[in-house]
């Protein structure tokens, strides 16, 4: 991380890498609250601004749901078969599904809808921000006394947001449903012992961890990017500042997992 | 470092308008046709999707479900959880809300059991706190008689822990002990191993030349003599046989032959019949001669009775004859002694 500039001594190396990493997270959570604020005054959802949050909500979300389903049920039904044998290999069935829901709805499908999102939306309307920056819109946004903020960058975040948990309830469902159908299935007879299975594992600590965790995953992955994408890095040594964002997300996604996986299991 | 952020004064419409007029869009934006609609729809959905989730959560927790309160009194609460079951035949009918220490020490584990549920449970109910050694604690609840008085709400009920794993370390024991068992047993110079040896010999002398026989005497001479009795019991046997048959042929004799007992006596027993014939007539004729003899005893009667009568008349003619004795003594006194000498 340390920029391997010659002519500088490593004292400056380090003080202009802890001030631009500084800056960097400072810079992410300086628009998360400015979105957070932006998204809490009612003035955000103006006629102009709504038509444009609609359109990002609607093209940011609807071409990948189908898609990321039908990957998610996939992944479900390989998941819940390769557990289930394997359970019932060791004698252990009744704790199958129960692993099942814990292995792909508390934890694989969350995380999986957050970079399934950050590849096909955020990413890339981070870098689209960026190209606004760089094609003088935002500038000129700015001095026609317009927020380029709240026009640009608020609708991108919402609509990632959205998508991101949008993505991430569907497949829950679809996976709650594939795995009761791969374990019983085409009939009800065990959906009373399935339901209580259910309301067992998703204790209220439990449901409080995965909610917040699919909040933050999302969060992450619609703010990060947009930080990396509205401000220029400020080094010309470092030009790829998308890179660096990119870098930071997952360092974020990998936090929030941590802690959550602490939360649920410490 | 955040000067990018101007007071938002103008309206978003007025900006949108604005730079539409000034700076040329950077990308083709396709109009979406009906995006409104579709995009409240996938609201819409979304909305649905998260709050059904959430409804379906609070009804696989038991939100809707009208309980009663049962609470088990344990004096170890290790491996009950919050949220796990309570089963009554292998089905659960009631979740732990709650387990907390009550003042004696004790644990107590408040159950919620479902109303539509609770009639499973009765006033004889029996509750057991049962921890396996694979897999997690189970609470049991065992209703004997179903006829009896249903279990009220806020019942408390004591709770029988059977423990798998306690019973490990006596169970080592045991085997420990057994295996020490089996160690002293099958060890070269114990007892089962000599006795295997002697019956091993045994079975060797079983197989040998004298058999079972050797094994029972011992030794050879005492066989010998044994198998010098049995032949001699044998000979013995084979004059019986012939004494019998001689005393066979002797009683019953053979056919033609005269000399046998049977049917000498059966010859004596034919004349004895015609000798009790013979008697028989004999008997006829001396029955005869008696008829006749009964018949001269009744003419003696008679004559009997005639001389009783012939008596009477010689003694009334001996005193007549007296009396002229008499008379011709006193008239001719021959006499001349009249004393009466008795002889």
């Amino acid at each position: 991380m340390i920029s391997r500039l010659p002519g500088l001594s490593l004292p400056e190396r380090v003080w202009n890498t802890v001030r631009r990493w500084a800056i960097a997270w400072w810079r992410i959570l300086y628009l998360g609250a400015v979105v957070f604020v932006l998204v809490l005054s009612p003035s955000s959802y103006g006629r102009g601004t709504r038509r444009a949050l609609a359109r990002h909500l609607y093209l940011d979300t609807a071409p990948v749901l189908l898609g990321f389903t039908v990957l998610a049920a996939l992944i479900s039904l390989v998941l819940t078969r390769i557990v289930v044998v394997t359970a019932l290999s060791y004698g252990l069935s009744r704790y199958a599904l129960e692993m099942v829901i814990r292995v792909l709805v508390l934890e694989l499908i969350p995380l999986t809808a957050a970079l399934f999102v950050a590849m096909r939306c955020t990413i890339p309307n981070g870098t689209q921000i960026t190209r606004l920056r760089e094609g003088g819109r935002l500038e000129a946004l700015r001095r026609q006394g317009s927020d380029p903020v709240r026009i640009e960058l608020l609708p991108r975040v919402i609509a990632g947001v959205f998508a991101c948990i949008t993505l991430a309830a569907l497949s829950c469902v679809v996976a709650l449903v594939l795995a009761y159908l791969g374990v019983y299935g085409f009939n009800v007879a065990g959906l009373p012992s399935y339901t209580r299975m259910f309301g067992q594992v998703f204790t209220p600590s439990v449901t409080m961890v995965f909610v917040l965790k699919t909040v933050f995953f999302s969060l992450a992955i619609a703010l990060i990017p947009m930080a990396a994408g509205l401000h220029d890095s400020g080094d010309r040594t470092q030009p790829d500042s998308e890179l660096g964002g990119l870098a930071r997300m997952f360092a974020v996604l990998l936090m929030i997992e941590v802690m959550s996986l602490m939360g649920n299991y410490y | 470092m955040n000067h990018h952020i101007p007071p938002p004064r103008p309206t978003p419409e007025s900006a949108e308008g604005a730079f539409a007029a000034d700076v040329p869009p950077v990308e083709t934006l396709r109009p979406v046709a009906h995006l409104e609609i579709k995009a409240a729809a996938l609201l819409l959905f979304s909305l649905l999707l998260i709050v059904g989730s959430g409804l379906y959560l609070l009804y696989a927790r038991g939100a809707f479900e009208p309980t009663q309160t049962l609470v088990l009194t344990a004096d170890d609460s290790e491996g009950v959880v919050v949220g796990m079951d309570m089963t009554f035949s292998g089905f659960p009918i009631g979740r732990v809300r709650r387990i907390e220490l009550a003042e004696t020490g004790n644990a107590r584990i408040i159950v919620d059991v479902p109303r539509k549920d609770a009639h499973w449970l009765r006033q004889s109910s029996v509750f057991t706190l049962v921890r396996g050694i694979v897999g997690g604690t189970n609470i049991r609840a065992y209703s004997g008689m179903l006829s009896d008085d249903p279990l009220p709400d806020g019942a408390v009920r004591p709770v029988l822990r059977g423990d798998a794993t306690a019973e490990i370390p006596q169970l080592m024991a045991s085997a420990r002990e057994l295996l020490s068992n089996l160690n002293a047993l099958t060890a070269e110079d114990a007892a089962l191993g000599s006795s295997l040896n002697n019956v091993r010999a045994l079975t060797e002398r079983i197989n040998g030349p004298q058999g079972m026989l050797g094994v029972l005497t011992g030794n050879e001479a005492d066989a010998r003599k044994i198998m010098a009795t049995l032949e001699r019991t044998n000979a013995l046997l084979a004059r019986l046989d012939g004494m019998a048959t001689r005393a066979d042929r002797q009683v019953f004799g053979a056919d033609g032959t005269k000399d046998a007992l049977v049917p000498e006596v059966r010859a004596a027993v034919a004349q004895l019949n015609a000798l009790l014939a013979d008697t028989r007539t004999s008997l006829k004729k001396v029955d005869a001669v008696l008829v006749e003899a009964q018949a001269v005893g009744a003419n003696a009667r008679e004559a009997t009775t005639d001389l009783g009568a012939l008596r009477a008349e010689v003694e009334s003619n001996l005193r007549k004859v007296e009396s002229l004795v008499n008379e011709i003594n006193r008239k001719w006194p021959f006499a001349r002694d009249t004393e009466i000498k008795l002889p």
